[in-house]
């Protein structure tokens, strides 16, 4: 995956761009808003990891102003500012995902590997197939091995989530954000007991396990 | 300071600058209506006179008619005699005066019947003593011509009625010089007075700019509207006073509570660096430390929060939240983790109870509110219990978790709001001990309260916030 990452901080981005090459991706670096932007609109990128304070120009209206430009690019928005409206103009601005200074590269990977996906066909989908597990949005169908699983709604959109994006790492933040719509800190092991029901559900008795635990990063769904 | 320099403070003021301008205003009107009394008192008596005269060269006239010249001749010499400003004139059209008390007139006062004004040389002074002042005179007069030739002259002397117009000039005059006396008294006055409690505030202004926060504006019993602004400076000097209370405290409570687990954090970190620390040893000395900077991000992101909400969130963060949705969620999202526990976590919850907020604070407060219950809320026997209730009541909106534990000692339930207070028995369960004063944090910004009730037994803790 191609990604720029337009950030000032030398020492954070040096760091990023050495994790994200060990995870197999190529990272271009603009260390300024003027000389990012000018590399976002006249080259093709994945992902977009833009600073939201940089010198020169502000990470937000390089946002705004490639969006103006019709530039789909997928956007993660980085910001030491972490208040719920801070992401909202965030977002607003035209970023596809917010993260809040410290993370964890874990997280971010997750976030940035979730986002290119997110500029694939896919999106629409309405039927998800992983292994012998199915998943119809329409009819709101589970199956596996031929066999219907019955679902509480919850745990139906979580393994939505989940089998939109698999083999790809999803965390317990992106789970909260995306399948409760709640951006705060999820306490504990809230979520970690949601998904040990879901996988009772759908790998118990079976011989592959298809929802697997990443340690300390999060879970992902794959054959 | 100078009196000088004090003087130069006084002309500066608003009070004082105000006031010379309605001075000014009031002077310049002054002299306007001095100007129009004085003009329209003089045509006053000019139309007197004309009106006087008038009348008298018709009754002189009417003699003359009557009795003949010469009864007119000793009605004018009569007449010219009396002190006052008449005059008379009898005579023919060359000057040549018969009777009368002014003998030299302009040439066409003579030749043209009607009224005139002049200046006229005296023949005999006004009355019978010989008048101290000039005898050169101002005059209006009429002029008749009489059928037997003669002309008749009729006028008064108009230096006098002059006089008159000077006396009421002269008056007014010093009225507006003694009212402008007054006035800059009186703004001097008033200005001092404004000065004065404005330096009052400067004072105490200096005095907490120099670092001393408790000093406070003097409010008088005056209640007037200096009052008013002593009161809500002070008022918000309190509020200053109280928020740099708490960030003190916060930050005493954060470097001694970050202090710690930084200290732990170096430590691990160190210790595996000594020789003959395996690898495995090394990897797991850093998943610890990674752990523990994560709870270390997690309770500085816990005290921001806090801070931005009580600073009070800008209103752009604020909406329309369905308040009943938000306690649902809350509800089915600890469901499972309650019943993992063993405990029989229950939901009541009105529906459509919306207000406005920010969703995400009360979110967290309320997971914040079912963390805390899971965690202390542990009867020493029996079966344990947590309700999530949501519910409006006189127009207050109450959401409330209650547990069946042992509960909290009233001394310690105001306690346990303050940041990083944890109570002894919690120790041993994981914690910040900001759980319950971003709570409180939440629902001041919310303009409700938080408090902590007994469940009899356990706690009931409730968010108690306004509709409106």
């Amino acid at each position: 995956m191609k990604i720029l990452l337009i950030e000032d901080d030398r020492e954070a981005a040096s760091y990023l761009i050495q994790a994200l090459d060990e995870a197999g991706h190529v990272t271009h670096h603009a260390a300024d808003g003027e000389t990012g932007y000018a590399m976002a609109s006249s080259m093709e990128y994945d992902v977009l990891i833009v600073d939201r304070m940089l010198p020169r120009r502000d990470g937000l209206s390089i946002v705004e102003s490639l969006r103006a430009e019709n530039n789909k690019t997928p956007v993660l928005i980085l910001s030491a500012l972490g208040e719920v409206d801070d992401r909202v103009t965030g977002l607003r601005a035209g970023g596809d995902d917010y993260l809040t200074k410290p993370y964890a590269f874990t997280e971010l990977l997750a976030r940035v590997e979730v986002l290119a996906r997110r500029s694939s066909p896919g999106e629409a989908a309405t039927s998800f197939q992983v292994g012998d597990l199915s998943l119809d949005r329409l009819s709101r169908k589970v199956e596996r091995g031929g066999e219907a699983i019955l679902l509480q709604p919850r745990e139906f959109r979580l393994l939505e989530y989940l089998m939109r994006h698999a083999g790809k790492v999803v965390t317990r933040t992106m789970l909260l954000e995306n399948v409760w719509d709640y951006h705060f800190d999820p306490q504990t092991n809230v979520i970690d007991v949601h998904m040990s029901r879901l996988r009772s559900k759908i790998d118990k008795g079976f011989k592959t396990q298809l929802l697997q635990t990443i340690r300390g990063a999060g879970y992902m769904i794959r054959e | 300071m100078s009196s000088l320099a004090r003087l130069g403070q006084l002309l500066r003021t608003t009070t004082f600058r105000l006031t010379a301008t309605f001075i000014l205003i009031f002077i310049l009107f002054s002299i306007a209506l001095l100007a129009f009394i004085t003009f329209q008192s003089s045509i006053v008596i000019q139309r007197q006179q004309a009106a006087d005269i008038d009348r008298e060269t018709q009754l002189l006239q009417d003699l003359a008619d009557k009795q003949g010249l010469r009864a007119l001749a000793v009605a004018i010499d009569r007449l010219a005699a009396q002190p006052g400003p008449g005059i008379y004139y009898l005579g023919d059209k060359a000057g040549q005066m018969i009777v009368g008390n002014v003998s030299t007139f302009p040439v066409d006062v003579f030749m043209q019947q009607g009224v005139h004004s002049f200046n006229y040389a005296r023949a005999r002074p006004f009355g019978s003593e010989p008048a101290p002042g000039p005898t050169q005179g101002f005059a209006v007069e009429r002029t008749v011509m009489l059928p037997s030739g003669f002309v008749l002259i009729v006028g008064r002397d108009v230096v006098e009625r002059r006089g008159f117009t000077a006396i009421i000039f002269q008056g007014f005059s010093y009225g507006v010089l003694g009212i402008l006396a007054l006035s800059i008294i009186a703004g001097a006055l008033t200005a001092r007075r404004v000065l004065r409690r404005i330096d009052a505030i400067n004072a105490t202004s200096s005095t907490i700019m120099a670092g001393n926060l408790s000093e406070r504006v003097p409010v008088t019993r005056r209640n007037d509207e200096f009052d008013g602004l002593a009161t809500n400076l002070n008022a918000m000097l309190d509020r200053i006073e109280s928020l740099m209370q708490g960030m003190k405290e916060v930050t005493d409570n954060v470097a001694h509570d970050l202090k710690t687990p930084l200290t732990r954090l170096r430590n691990k970190a160190e210790s595996a660096l000594r020789d003959g620390s395996s690898p495995r040893e090394q990897h797991e000395a850093l998943e610890t430390t990674i752990a523990e900077s994560d709870k270390l991000i997690r309770t500085f992101n816990a005290l921001l929060m806090i801070a931005r909400a009580e600073a009070g969130a800008p209103s752009g963060a604020f909406s329309d939240v369905d308040v009943s949705a938000i306690v649902a969620d809350m509800g089915e999202l600890y469901l499972p983790v309650a019943e993992d526990e063993g405990v029989v976590l229950s939901t009541r919850i009105a529906d459509g109870i919306r207000l406005r907020g920010n969703r995400e604070l009360l979110g967290q407060a309320v997971v914040n509110l079912v963390d805390n219950a899971l965690k202390y809320g542990k009867p020493e026997s029996g079966e344990r219990s947590i309700s999530i209730a949501l519910r409006e009541q006189a127009g207050r909106v109450l959401i409330e978790v209650a547990d069946n534990g042992p509960g909290i000692a009233p001394e310690d339930r105001q306690r346990v709001l303050e940041r990083f207070v944890r109570l002894e028995k919690s120790r041993t369960e994981p914690g910040s001990g900001l759980g319950l004063s971003l709570v409180a944090a939440v629902a001041r910004l919310h303009k409700g309260e938080f408090r902590i009730e007994d469940n009899g037994p356990g706690v009931r803790a409730v968010i108690d916030l306004p509709t409106g």
